[in-house]
């Protein structure tokens, strides 16, 4: 039976092909789409989570770069029961050199240590600290300019993090000269077994002009995540229904080409079970291979796209194992809806007329 | 009796393509159907033969209705063969694969021995497509008889055959009637009346 559903795949190598590359191409670019933005949504979260637990945000507002937060509350706050550190960050974007934008950080010293050095020390005033990738597309500069201010580089670190790693960190007093503000947030890092609520309220009690949020629930509720999140959703559910019909229409005019052959498999005896098997077993095996290649395909051009250069890491796809099973499990349900429906209504019909039209 | 229909009719739409035409045949028989093109002996034969449901009428098979085999596809497989006029082999499998795929015991010996007496045991590995309408006919036998059915459905087997192979068919189906295989043809050939035991003429869907 097994060789039987190679030998009929291979009977028509340009329809195998052609139902082949509609399955890896339509599930590349879901894979793309989704990876992508759960990529920039995972890099935001892994940066805030770094040693923060809870994050403190001006009061209403919609995104963290409009975000303007009194930093002489960092004191304040540490001085709270249950509070391990506190660390001021302002952040924000600006040109670098020939580069039209990047990523700044101006950080508060205790924050330098979230940043793994491969290179120099960390900044001092007038000094900064380039990612490894933005570092690379600069080509490894003495200097940088920021806003017309010009920095010297202290060193280079590698974070992992695309965001990060294609960003400038710098002292918070030097980027607050350049943003007009104190701190964008301040990321808490809490003690065990503190009670995270009781400590948000007390730090939202310091001043009408916060809010305090754990950053799970900040990053849940973000607003840019949610936009970000919906639009590649919309995207990726309209992708992937159109690649599917595509790939379910385009089996089930296979499946409906073969009735004549499946009218002889009746003719000679073969039940409509045994059809309903072969025709289940080809399209398994080719949304198989063709689901195994577009996640190939998909891990080589996410690795590729984080390294180019120009887009200095920030493009940088995270393909979870939720979205492979599903994207797994929606591809083979359709494509075996659209086998299994016409070679279900096949079997319905008397061996010599699928034999008679089939041969029409 | 091997075989009985009873007030079988047919209608392709509006168009009646059989008209209450009854029918039997006996163990060992060799019937021809014959008639001119679209007379409905064609039809007449996918009805005997199981591949096509009847609008009316009732079918026997030793004595039980079609309508009661509970597995028709196992009944096909096992007490029918039939043989189409072109052939209908399937063109990714090869010869051999054709005739085992149909074969309810695939290791059977009996294989081996149906292409050498039909003389197509030099072309079991090749393809349909490879052979000539002669091999492919004979091939199309072989798949026919492989699980020894008691009653062989030939639907002009010879229309493509030059008169040499056509004679040889023949033969090899008087062979097989006296040997105890019901042997039902349809065809316009009117030399198939040298080889049968019975010519049945059928007519704007009638038995004349």
């Amino acid at each position: 039976m097994i060789s039987l559903f190679f030998k009929a795949l291979n009977r028509n190598r340009f329809k195998t092909f052609l139902i082949y590359t509609s399955i890896t191409v339509a599930i590349t670019a879901i894979f793309m789409i989704t990876s992508i933005s759960r990529g920039i949504i995972g890099m935001y979260s892994t940066m805030l989570k770094t040693e923060g637990d809870i994050i403190v945000t001006q009061a209403k507002i919609a995104d963290t770069f409009f975000s303007d937060v009194n930093a002489s509350l960092t004191s304040t706050i540490q001085k709270i029961t249950g509070v391990k550190e506190v660390y001021a960050l302002i952040l924000g974007a600006s040109p670098i050199n020939d580069l039209p934008i990047a990523a700044i950080y101006g950080v508060s010293e205790n924050r330098f240590k979230t940043y793994a050095l491969i290179e120099g020390v960390y900044p001092k005033k007038g000094e900064v600290i380039l990612g490894k990738n933005i570092n690379a597309r600069l080509h490894s500069p003495k200097f940088v300019s920021i806003s017309n201010k010009t920095f010297t580089v202290s060193g280079i670190f590698e974070n992992g993090v695309g965001f990060e790693d294609g960003g400038a960190v710098l002292n918070r007093e030097d980027a607050s000269a350049i943003f007009n503000k104190e701190a964008s947030i301040l990321l808490v890092s809490i003690e065990r077994n503190t009670d995270a609520n009781a400590l948000m309220q007390h730090i939202s009690a310091l001043s009408s002009d916060i809010e305090a949020k754990t950053t799970h629930e900040f990053v849940e509720n973000y607003n840019q995540f949610k936009i970000i999140e919906t639009s590649s959703n919309v995207i990726s559910a309209v992708a992937f229904l159109m690649g599917l019909l595509g790939i379910a229409s385009l089996i089930s005019i296979t499946i409906n080409e073969r009735r004549s052959e499946f009218g002889i498999l009746r003719a000679i005896g073969k039940s409509s079970n045994f059809i309903m098997t072969m025709v289940v077993g080809e399209t398994f095996v080719i949304t198989c291979v063709g689901f195994i290649s577009a996640l190939l395909f998909s891990k080589a051009l996410l690795f590729m796209i984080a390294h180019i250069e120009k887009f200095q890491g920030y493009v940088n796809g995270q393909l979870s194992v939720e979205t492979i099973i599903t994207v797994f499990c929606f591809s083979l349900f359709m494509a075996l809806l659209g086998a299994l429906l016409p070679a279900y209504s096949a079997s319905k019909i008397d061996p010599i007329i699928l034999i008679q039209r089939g041969a029409l | 009796m091997i075989l009985q229909a009873g007030g079988i009719s047919h209608f392709y739409k509006n168009d009646v393509a059989l008209d209450n035409v009854n029918f039997e045949a006996n163990k060992g028989d060799f019937i021809a159907i014959v008639g001119e093109s679209g007379s409905g002996k064609s039809t007449l034969l996918s009805i005997l033969s199981s591949l096509l449901r009847p609008s009316k009428g009732e079918l026997f098979f030793e004595g039980k209705a079609y309508t009661l085999i509970k597995d028709i596809d196992a009944f096909r497989q096992k007490e029918v063969g039939f043989i189409f006029q072109f052939h209908y082999l399937i063109g990714y499998l090869t010869i051999l694969e054709n005739i085992k795929l149909a074969a309810i015991n695939k290791k059977s010996t009996y294989i081996d021995t149906l292409f050498k007496q039909c003389g197509i045991e030099a072309i079991k590995d090749k393809y349909p497509d490879e052979i000539s309408g002669g091999q492919r006919q004979r091939a199309a036998i072989v798949r026919a008889l492989v699980n020894s059915p008691k009653i062989i459905f030939a639907d002009e087997p010879t229309g493509n055959l030059d008169s040499h192979n056509s004679q040889n068919i023949y033969e090899l189906f008087k062979t097989l009637s006296k040997s105890g295989t019901t042997i039902i043809i349809a065809t316009h050939d009117r030399n198939v009346s040298e080889y049968v035991d019975k010519i049945i003429e059928v007519k704007d869907g009638k038995i004349l």
